[in-house]
């Protein structure tokens, strides 16, 4: 399988992230979303982004020029027929995915993989709203996707060898990321070992054991993260996190994935993290630590 | 007997075709933007109208037809069929130590420069991609690989060894490796011939300034020294490259700017030399047209290229016990009358006297610009790699017949 122009469905934080990269790698990438405002928002986004880099000197001018220019903008998933992949990044809202991934399974020739960037959803159920379920997989790309090196690749029930080892050549030959094989279950690895994580660092909040600073720092200084259990929920945007911890409490059906009550209040405030410039510590418009 | 080289790179390959009968270039041209949609081909035949065809060429094998194509083909063609092409030279950048000179490409060569991936992770993936496309297209055709590295493996141990734990060597293999090594081969070569003096008793010093620049200090007709390092970073400011600086600056900035390993590689690569300077540009001339209208920042990024190519000189000199000849090749070397100008001034304690007259004549051939009473011959000589690539192919692929 060749890959060169591949569908990224969804301009959120992910999508971006997943289109800058896959461009920045060379490739074509067709971004769709629903309207041309939140395309161009997107973009925008995306070029925000760059412009950061280009500060950072990791990219030049002409280098940003060429990256842009590889991201096409895209409203209809009918676009996406001639696409070599399409990646899938829209909300964690199964139904939308399913009507995604049903008209997908009309557009695309049925050897085109079909990924989802799901972090907690069910890849069976989702193969099931189409008629080749075998081309449907899960890749899950961990946010700044640009600078995090690893995809967890999902298989569901269905899908077959080929398309799990096409997509593992993809993740680590075309995009070079490592790509660890991880069969359907909740969370998977990374998502339901780090919310426990920071679920458990909010239990010590709460019952008053540290401050939120000694609680990062413990873990950032004393095991080498590199941001602290707390900061790392504010980056994650602490909806997300609360979203996670309810889907695997409610699948598990065991206590250790309950959310802290400190989660709720804060998402009830309103208080999402960098995104809002408020969580358990403040940002700027940058999103860096103020 | 008829040669093409390619000089392959990732996403573009140049090639040139000679006879190899009176040296002669019968076309030459360029892919560009290969992998995707809309590829560029210039195609020169000499004597005739270029042409540009913009089509799709997904990789290098597709890109060589095209070549071939052109190369035969009944309007814009040279050669009647692609048999009278009865050698192929590849450019390759890194020969690491397997390779002191040119080699005839079979499998144990392809190895080893695959073994080579890590030490030019951007260029030697693209050299092979030329070699195995042009196998794929003249598969019973033998070709020659000459490197960029060659020439400098004559440097001796104390020349090319880091003063670092030795276990890095052995290991990775970290040391001085030199580049544009053709180039600086070349351009002594030529030198001596132009002279009319035999190489082995000159003491040259041969400045490649182009958009990369490095200093060789040749000895006998061999390397003993040259600028760049392990990578092309090490030496003299470039365009856009830092050159010389204290290691100590890279963790250092790395922990205060918060950068990745990337970000402070692509910093010192492509957002330095000339460009940071300057804040204008990372081109010379445009450079010397800023001085000229007196902005200050071009006036430094030029005062600080001049100096360090200088001292460099100063110290090429102290290597070799003294130097009978500068040569100054490549796009600014033979091109930038007011460099060369600056740094020839403050040579005067080596006896180099610059006939200023001589110096602004603007030509292609081989030239001195320096007076006859000058104790040190300063020459001007335009490089030509492809040329010494045909000869290189050339003279193996004879030898292979023989």
């Amino acid at each position: 399988m060749y890959f060169k122009k591949i569908g990224v469905i969804g301009g959120g934080t992910m999508g971006q992230g997943i289109a800058e990269m896959l461009a920045t790698r060379g490739l074509d990438v067709l971004l769709v979303e629903k309207t041309p405002e939140k395309l161009d928002y997107s973009y925008s986004m995306i070029e925000l982004s760059l412009d950061k880099q280009l500060e950072k000197w990791a990219i030049t001018q002409a280098e940003k020029k060429l990256i842009l220019g590889r991201i096409h903008k895209v409203v209809h998933l009918a676009e996406l027929g001639t696409c070599d992949m399409v990646i899938e990044t829209i909300s964690e809202d199964l139904d939308a995915k399913r009507v995604v991934f049903s008209q997908l399974d009309q557009v695309c020739p049925s050897h085109i993989i079909l990924a989802s960037n799901t972090s907690s959803l069910s890849l069976t159920e989702l193969a099931s709203s189409t008629m080749y379920p075998e081309r449907v997989i899960g890749m899950h790309f961990i946010h700044p996707v640009s600078k995090v090196d690893l995809v967890e690749i999902i298989r569901g029930l269905k899908t077959s060898d080929t398309t799990f080892t096409e997509t593992k050549r993809f993740v680590e030959e075309v995009v070079h990321k490592k790509g660890i094989m991880v069969y359907e279950s909740p969370g998977f690895v990374s998502s339901r070992m780090i919310c426990l994580m920071i679920n458990e660092a909010l239990h010590i909040l709460q019952e008053g054991v540290a401050s939120p600073e000694d609680i990062d720092d413990a873990m950032r200084i004393g095991y080498q993260f590199q941001y602290g259990p707390l900061e790392m929920a504010d980056r994650f945007g602490l909806d997300s996190v609360l979203a996670a911890l309810e889907r695997m409490f409610r699948e598990f059906g065991e206590l250790k994935y309950r959310p802290s009550i400190v989660l709720k209040k804060m998402v009830r405030a309103g208080h999402l993290g960098v995104k809002t410039g408020e969580g358990f510590f403040k940002y700027d418009k940058d999103g860096d630590r103020v | 007997m008829k040669i093409l080289v390619i000089n392959a790179g990732s996403s573009s390959l140049k090639y040139q075709l000679y006879d190899m009968t009176d040296e002669s270039v019968l076309a030459k041209g360029l892919v560009e933007r290969i992998g995707m949609d809309s590829s560029i081909v210039t195609h020169k035949p000499a004597g005739r109208a270029d042409v540009t065809e913009v089509s799709e060429i997904l990789e290098h094998t597709t890109a060589i037809r095209k070549v071939l194509g052109l190369l035969t083909s009944p309007e814009h063609g040279v050669i009647g069929s692609i048999d009278e092409i009865e050698a192929v030279g590849h450019r390759v950048v890194h020969g690491g130590e397997y390779f002191g000179e040119s080699a005839i490409v079979d499998s144990d060569v392809k190895s080893k420069i695959r073994q080579l991936f890590d030490l030019a992770p951007l260029h030697n993936p693209a050299s092979m991609m030329g070699i195995k496309a042009a196998e794929a297209n003249m598969p019973n055709i033998p070709q020659v690989v000459v490197f960029d590295t060659a020439f400098h493996q004559s440097m001796p141990e104390h020349a090319y060894l880091y003063a670092i734990p030795r276990v890095l060597y052995k290991k990775h293999k970290v040391r001085r490796y030199g580049a544009h090594g053709t180039s600086h081969d070349y351009v002594s070569q030529a030198a001596a011939d132009y002279l009319g003096r035999p190489i082995e008793d000159l003491k040259i010093i041969t400045c490649h300034i182009g958009n990369g620049a490095s200093l060789t200090a040749v000895k006998n007709g061999r390397s003993v020294d040259t600028s760049m390092g392990m990578t092309p970073l090490e030496g003299l400011m470039m365009g856009t490259r830092s050159g010389d600086l204290d290691p100590a600056i890279v963790p250092f900035v790395m922990n205060k700017e918060e950068l990745t390993v990337n970000e402070v590689n692509s910093m010192l690569n492509k957002h330095s030399g000339l460009l940071a300077i300057s804040g204008i540009s990372s081109d010379m001339r445009e450079i010397t047209e800023g001085m000229q209208n007196g902005d200050a920042n071009s006036k430094l990024a030029f005062d600080m290229y001049e100096y360090r190519l200088r001292k460099y000189i100063g110290s090429y000199a102290a290597v070799m016990n003294g130097v009978d000849t500068i040569v100054f090749t490549a796009g600014v070397g033979e091109n930038s009358v007011v460099l060369r100008e600056k740094v020839c001034e403050n040579l005067t304690y080596l006896g180099v006297e610059l006939d200023k007259e001589l110096n602004g004549i603007r030509s292609g051939e081989p030239r001195r610009i320096s007076s006859a009473n000058s104790k040190v011959e300063v020459l001007v000589i335009p490089t030509n790699e492809e040329l010494v690539i045909a000869r290189d192919t050339n003279r193996l692929v004879q030898g292979l017949k023989s």
